[in-house]
């Protein structure tokens, strides 16, 4: 599903270069759990964003599907995103203006997605996160919970196949917290590919697999294989 | 892209987006009126004239001693005066007259049928005094009858004959024959080509032409010269001094083609309209301004949001499309607040100047006009504002 | 004082930190109230009244006193010699003159080259009537002929390099006159008296001879005159003095509403015992016109001003909803840092200090700009609109209320926009 081979990202200012990532190789398979673990600064943010699309890598490979994802248009990569790839932020990130409806929409209405089809998924994400009520609110009137929920739902309801989460958690107390990684483990055994950044080793213990990153390399990680990819 | 999210976002920002609302639809207003002027400029400055505008000259003058002025001092200095000129090389006619054409005002009174004064009054039309060759001058074509051949003095006993243009006879005798009428003022002995008179008389082309001196020349004269058109500048250089030899003891007002005299005379109109246009223009480049700027500070506002929706897979091209939609729809909407206005200027216009109605083409042409000035504007920081790294803006708290 | 240099400074800093809007701002704000300023300018002085204590004293009569016949019209807007000799027949005006105005020119001897002039043909009581200071001499003595003229400082200065000439020989189109007094500098704008085909829009004339003279001497009228019967208008010393030869305005004083009653009586009297002698067919149509709606009864309003006027306050309106527009901007970016200061401990009176020295700040430059962009507007409307140009200066009473248009402009710019982010929440702004 993802295959990373001597991936690199460097950043660059006028008077240092920090490598952010060294030539990190790494395979996820189809349907997986893994948590992202690793020190502030060790570079799993920026991992998570090579893998969503949203930065550009130095040197190496992103095949996603067996596709590389190197040199495509701005316009390839996003509808990449828009089909591929589910978001969930730390932050929830969703649009204060917009109402939950609206909010979930969005991805879907980029997709060009007919009315109606639109409706059915929102009903189905919706009903899946347990807001169903709360349609018309906007995010302002959430609990925290209840708006990481929406994000979930506007991530779940294109019907991604991978699901990128920067430490969803982060910002909610612990119930909250159970219940957002119930969900996800929910939508993981629906046959989701889920990546999920975080701090907390209760959470990356629950997850089926387990990749720590220090000083922007992969430790402990199920190391590429190049026998499994075959058969993958 | 959704014009019921579209409308959200624009509505949310309500002061905001009232006052661009008010300020695009004062501006389309304006600018319609402008246009609607500057077009009724054009089409007086271009409405026919019956004149060879660039070929004729005309020289405006007076004599500074009274001797000079009465007759038959008078008449001998018109004839030593056309004489010179008519000698100056490139010059094909030329010819005296107590008035030039193409006036505001100036010597007219009212012509009638001689004993249907109450059904054929017509109240303003200029009378010229000129010399013979005055039709030459004009290159005016005898549409009936014969042009008179002699110069008779106004003081001989009975009128000199008359001849009018085509316009007038029309109005006095309809279908009939003009040629040998009598009129108020003589005999009419020729019907000619119509020729621009006096803007404030009756019509512009009503003209009456009698051949002789004029009566006094206390308002000044009229000469009028046509020329070969490869020796108009030469000879309009020449004249003040031809003039000036023949005869010292006069005041030169102007020397001017005909083309000039009728500049002059739709200068005010010219003055509102260059003035309404600059005008506009400087109005489109508030508008351009502004939107520039809301456009600028709103795109900083949402970076997050565009962030966010990279994310979920828009691309550059569409949030520049969404940012650039959001003006155009107010553009549009704009507009038509600004036609509903621009109905209401135009009456209040209407009010104290003559201006044109509006028409149906010219709104949309001139939001047309607005929607690429909003575009050319909004289209730098909407391009700024797609670079958004969606990475950097969704994780700002 | 040190407080408010403090507060100046914030506001120099917010500028720094971004300039851009703020010049823009300017520029706009400076845009609109300079278009403004300049055709404000011409309405001011186009729309003044040159004589507040007298324009409602002084008036002009008409009366449709000609034969011709002629149903519902308004009577001639100029008068004929006999019309003014029935009119001056009575003594209810204080003070009253007839005038036109014709072309001459003046030599000091037959050498010379001729100075072409404008000669207002008149009567004593015009120069007291209107407020004409004199410089040297005296003004004629009674309304009779006499080869005497009145000189502007400016045409003795021209013609003699001095302005002290009373006395001095001159002929005026080769006929010898004598100078009999001499006129201060004085310039009566818009020059109400001539207000016959927007006259009252160009410089007043150069020289002043007595009516009778002007007849005498033959002069025609250089503006209006008309003809309803068969005067030879070479012949103005006779039948111009006894036919329908029409180029005369007349003006009386008439101090009070009584005097003004009496007048109108005494002229619907005349007009009827003008018809019972047959002397005009038509209907009596009696016009008394006070001086401050002369140029309306004429038609004279300056209607491309007007237009202008209507358009240019609707751009001022829309420079400064634009300008409000763009600052509100500018306050919304700068909100964290309201916020931040109100956390601090800042009033909203100490925020609403700081933001009068925006205002401050902002007004001076802005009428600075707008100083700039109406004196550019004013130079191009005078070329554009040339019969205006004498109404084009700046005095006192006008520049004051400018400058506090501009003020109040920068005000209202900045008030909404300084409201918004002083009393937004705080609590929600500082989160944010």
């Amino acid at each position: 599903m993802i295959t990373l081979t001597n991936l690199s990202k460097i950043f660059r200012t006028e008077l240092i270069e920090t490598h952010a990532l060294r030539e990190v190789n790494l395979q996820v398979n189809e349907g997986e759990f893994a948590a992202l673990t690793g020190p502030s600064g060790s570079g799993k943010s920026t991992l998570l964003n090579i893998l969503g699309t949203l930065e550009s890598f130095d040197s190496g490979d992103y095949l996603l599907d067996g596709k590389s994802v190197k040199g495509l248009s701005d316009a390839a990569l996003s509808k990449l995103r828009n089909e591929k790839i589910g978001f969930i932020f730390q932050s929830f990130n969703l649009i204060k203006d917009f109402s939950i409806y609206d909010n979930i929409e969005l991805p879907l209405r980029y997709r060009g997605l007919k009315a109606s089809a639109r409706k059915q998924r929102i009903e189905q994400a919706l009903e899946l996160v347990g807001l169903h009520a709360r349609r018309d609110y906007l995010p302002g009137q959430l609990s925290g919970g209840q708006q990481q929920r929406v994000a979930i739902a506007r991530a779940i309801a294109g019907q991604p196949r991978i699901l990128l989460a920067d430490e969803p958690t982060g910002n909610l107390d612990s119930l909250m917290a159970r219940q957002v990684m119930e969900l996800l483990e929910q939508i993981n055994q629906q046959g989701c590919t889920i990546l999920m950044v975080t701090h907390d080793p209760d959470q990356a213990r629950r997850a089926g697999r387990n990749i720590q990153i220090i000083d922007g390399q992969l430790h402990d990680a199920t190391m590429y294989d190049p026998l499994a990819a075959q058969s993958a | 892209m959704s014009f019921y999210l579209l409308c959200k976002v624009l509505f949310s920002r309500k002061v905001v987006t009232s006052l661009l609302l008010l300020q695009l639809a004062m501006t389309l207003a304006l600018l319609l009126n402008s246009v609607l002027l500057a077009q009724q400029t054009r089409q007086q400055l271009n409405q026919p004239t019956g004149l060879d505008l660039q070929n004729i000259l005309l020289v405006q003058l007076k004599p500074t001693t009274a001797t000079l002025r009465v007759y038959p001092a008078l008449e001998e200095l018109l004839n030593r005066q056309l004489s010179a000129v008519q000698a100056i090389p490139g010059v094909i006619a030329a010819a005296y007259s107590n008035q030039s054409a193409i006036l505001q005002g100036g010597n007219n009174g009212n012509v009638y049928v001689v004993e249907q004064q109450e059904r054929t009054n017509v109240s303003t039309v200029p009378m010229y005094f000129v010399s013979t060759d005055f039709f030459n001058v004009l290159d005016s074509q005898v549409l009936q009858g014969e042009l008179p051949q002699y110069s008779v003095s106004l003081d001989a006993p009975g009128a000199p004959d008359v001849v009018i243009t085509q316009s007038l006879a029309e109005k006095l005798f309809a279908d009939v024959l003009a040629a040998g009428k009598h009129l108020n003022r003589g005999r009419v002995a020729a019907v000619i080509s119509d020729f621009y008179g006096q803007r404030s008389g009756d019509h512009v082309m009503y003209n009456s032409v009698q051949i002789a001196p004029p009566y006094s020349v206390d308002w000044g004269y009229s000469i009028l010269l046509r020329t070969t058109p490869a020796q108009t500048n030469a000879v309009r250089q020449q004249l003040a001094t031809v003039l000036q030899n023949v005869e010292s003891n006069i005041e030169i007002f102007h020397i001017r083609s005909l083309a000039e005299q009728h500049q002059r005379l739709y200068r005010n109109e010219y003055g509102l309209a260059m003035l309404l246009t600059i005008l506009s223009a400087l109005m489109l480049l508030v508008t351009m301004v502004s939107s520039y700027s809301s456009s600028h500070f709103h795109a900083i506002k949402r970076q997050q949001e565009i962030g966010i929706k990279r994310a979920l897979g828009a691309s550059k091209g569409l949030i520049l499309l969404e940012l650039l939609s959001e003006n155009w729809l107010c553009t549009a909407l704009g507009a038509m607040l600004g036609v509903v206005l621009a109905l209401w200027l135009n009456q209040a216009l209407a009010q104290v100047i003559s201006i044109p109605a509006l028409n149906w083409y010219l709104p949309m042409v001139t939001t047309a006009v607005l929607l690429l000035c909003v575009t050319v504007a909004t289209w730098y920081p909407a391009a700024i504002a797609t670079r958004v790294s969606p990475a950097t803006a969704t994780k700002a708290l | 004082m040190e407080q408010f240099i403090y507060y100046l400074k914030v506001s120099f800093k917010g500028i720094k930190r971004a300039p851009l809007p703020y010049a823009l701002t300017i520029f706009i704000l400076s845009v609109g109230l300079g278009v403004f300023f300049a055709n404000a300018t011409f309405y001011y002085q186009l729309n003044s009244d040159p004589l507040p204590h007298k324009s409602d004293k002084l008036f002009f009569p008409m009366a449709l006193m000609a034969p011709y016949e002629c149903n519902d019209c308004k009577p001639p807007s100029v008068l004929s010699y006999s019309n003014i000799e029935k009119l001056s027949q009575t003594d209810i005006a204080s003070k009253a003159a007839a005038m036109y105005s014709a072309d001459g020119y003046l030599r000091q001897s037959a050498e010379q080259a001729p100075l072409p002039v404008s000669i207002r043909i008149t009567q004593r009581d015009f120069f007291s009537m209107f407020d004409v200071p004199i410089l040297h001499g005296s003004i004629w003595p009674d309304n009779s002929a006499r080869a005497e003229v009145i000189l502007t400082k400016a045409s003795a200065e021209k013609l003699f390099g001095r302005a002290d000439v009373v006395g001095e020989k001159l002929l005026l189109d080769d006929r010898h006159v004598t100078v009999s007094a001499v006129l201060d500098s004085w310039q009566m704008l818009p020059r109400l008296y001539d207000a016959n085909n927007r006259n009252h829009l160009g410089d007043a004339d150069d020289i002043y001879l007595p009516l009778e003279s002007g007849y005498d001497m033959n002069y025609l009228s250089n503006s209006q005159s008309q003809t309803f019967d068969d005067t030879d208008y070479r012949q103005l010393s006779t039948q111009g003095r006894s036919g329908a030869m029409h180029q005369l305005q007349y003006w009386v004083q008439l101090d009070t509403p009584a005097q003004q009653q009496a007048y109108r009586q005494f002229m619907h009297n005349l007009v009827q015992d003008e018809k019972a002698a047959g002397r005009h067919p038509s209907e009596p149509n009696n016009q008394l016109v006070a001086m401050r709606d002369i140029v309306h009864y004429f038609g004279g309003e300056s209607s491309d001003i007007k237009a202008f006027a209507l358009v240019t306050l609707l751009f001022l309106l829309v420079c400064l909803f634009n300008a409000s527009h763009l600052s509100l901007n500018r306050y919304l970016s700068n909100q964290y840092e309201f916020s931040l200061r109100r956390a601090l401990g800042a009033s909203r009176a100490q925020l609403q200090l700081q933001m009068l020295a925006d205002v401050l700040l902002m007004a001076l430059f802005t009428i600075l700009g707008a100083l700039l962009t109406g004196y550019a507007g004013i130079k191009l409307m005078n070329q554009l609109l040339p019969s205006n140009r004498l109404f084009s200066s700046w005095d006192m009473p006008l520049l004051l209320s400018l400058l506090a248009i501009a003020f109040a402009c920068s005000y209202l710019v900045t008030l909404y926009p300084s409201l918004r982010a002083s009393f937004g929440s705080l609590n929600q702004q500082l989160k944010e």
